[in-house]
């Protein structure tokens, strides 16, 4: 977990979009409370404001809320399904362009990925 | 602590180590002094903790020169010599007694962070040196640190453990100014980056925007500065 690439853009964005993987994955759940932005930086080794800068950027897209003296928490109202939704269409979209880089399209995926999920049991 | 140095230049001998250095820092950021060898970024933290005098231009540290401010600032040298017979409760005293802002609760919980040996300086490796010698500095309660190569000539674990050490003592209202070579390791805890060459900074950016424009600190780095 925190795994950061600086070659993969900012660091912030990572974090950022790694809480709504969490998310998606049900690793993290609504009203849960995320850790505060130092424990977070000290086991990420990123610097703090980093992370203020990520959490604030989730409290932007109406992910996280702020509680006073208490820390930043996931909001209860958070659309999961919608976090998850994009997640996948993210996957759908790397798996799609690794199969037109092999001249194939998508009817050659969905078969392909139908063929191993049931190899996959 | 704000941190300016106009137009600095400081010989040794025939030799320009710092050539006509321009560099303003804002209060409260950690900031990667980066650079082949030679670039200048020793003797530029030298001048900064007011050890060195520049032959021309001018420091200022909230601006007044370095000597007056000298009380707020912990420098880490490169080859830090310490007194051999030194342990942690003799150094916890002289540390004590030069500094006024040294705080011996939290050289002890350093010293446990880093995991270094409760023995004399005598009977340690180069890398518990090193710690020994990073926690005393991160110890004081300094609003300028200045480290000169707290990454170099340790393992890959100690250098994660000084990375996590310094993530945990980061105040905002202190600013860090530490040089390394291990630029890929420590760039996630920099909030800016500040390249050398031949004695001039010849980029210094946000470490963010850098990473926004698709470029690591340590890809601007090799661009920079090959």
């Amino acid at each position: 977990m925190w795994h950061i690439e600086p070659e993969k853009g900012p660091i912030y964005a990572q974090i950022a979009a790694e809480v709504k993987r969490m998310l998606a994955r049900g690793e993290l759940r609504p009203g849960e409370k995320l850790p505060s932005a130092r424990a977070l930086a000290e086991e990420a080794r990123v610097n703090p404001n980093t992370v203020v800068h990520a959490y604030a950027e989730l409290e932007r897209e109406g992910i996280t809320e702020t509680r006073r003296g208490l820390g930043t928490f996931v909001r209860e109202d958070v659309d999961v399904e919608a976090i998850r939704r994009r997640e996948l269409e993210a996957a759908a979209r790397g798996y799609l362009r690794a199969v037109q880089a092999l001249g194939l399209g998508p009817d050659a995926a969905a078969k392909v990925l139908s063929e191993v999920s049931v190899d996959a049991g | 602590m704000l941190v300016e140095m106009s137009e600095v230049t400081r010989r040794f001998g025939g030799t320009v180590a710092v050539d006509g250095l321009t560099l303003a820092l804002p209060e409260g950021e950690v900031v990667g002094l980066l650079g082949t060898n030679g670039a200048g970024k020793s003797t530029t933290l030298k001048l900064l903790a007011g050890l060195l005098y520049p032959d021309a231009g001018e420091v200022r540290l909230d601006g007044a020169p370095p000597r007056r401010a000298r009380g707020a600032i912990a420098f880490l040298p490169e080859r830090g010599q310490m007194y051999e017979w030194l342990d942690v409760k003799g150094a916890a005293g002289l540390f004590g007694t030069l500094y006024p802002d040294f705080r011996p609760e939290r050289f002890h919980e350093l010293l446990g962070q880093l995991e270094v040996p409760r023995r004399s300086l005598a009977q340690m490796s180069k890398g518990q040196r090193a710690r020994f010698l990073l926690a005393a500095t991160l110890a004081r309660k300094a609003r300028l640190y200045l480290l000169d190569e707290p990454l170099g000539g340790v393992d890959l674990i100690t250098r994660d453990r000084i990375l996590a050490a310094l993530v945990s003592e980061w105040r905002e209202d202190a600013t860090y100014v530490l040089s390394t070579h291990e630029v890929a390791e420590a760039e996630g805890i920099f909030d800016r980056a500040v390249f050398m060459k031949e004695g001039r900074v010849v980029l210094s950016a946000s470490a963010e925007e850098l990473r926004e424009r698709g470029q690591s600190v340590a890809q601007a780095f090799r661009e920079v500065l090959a």
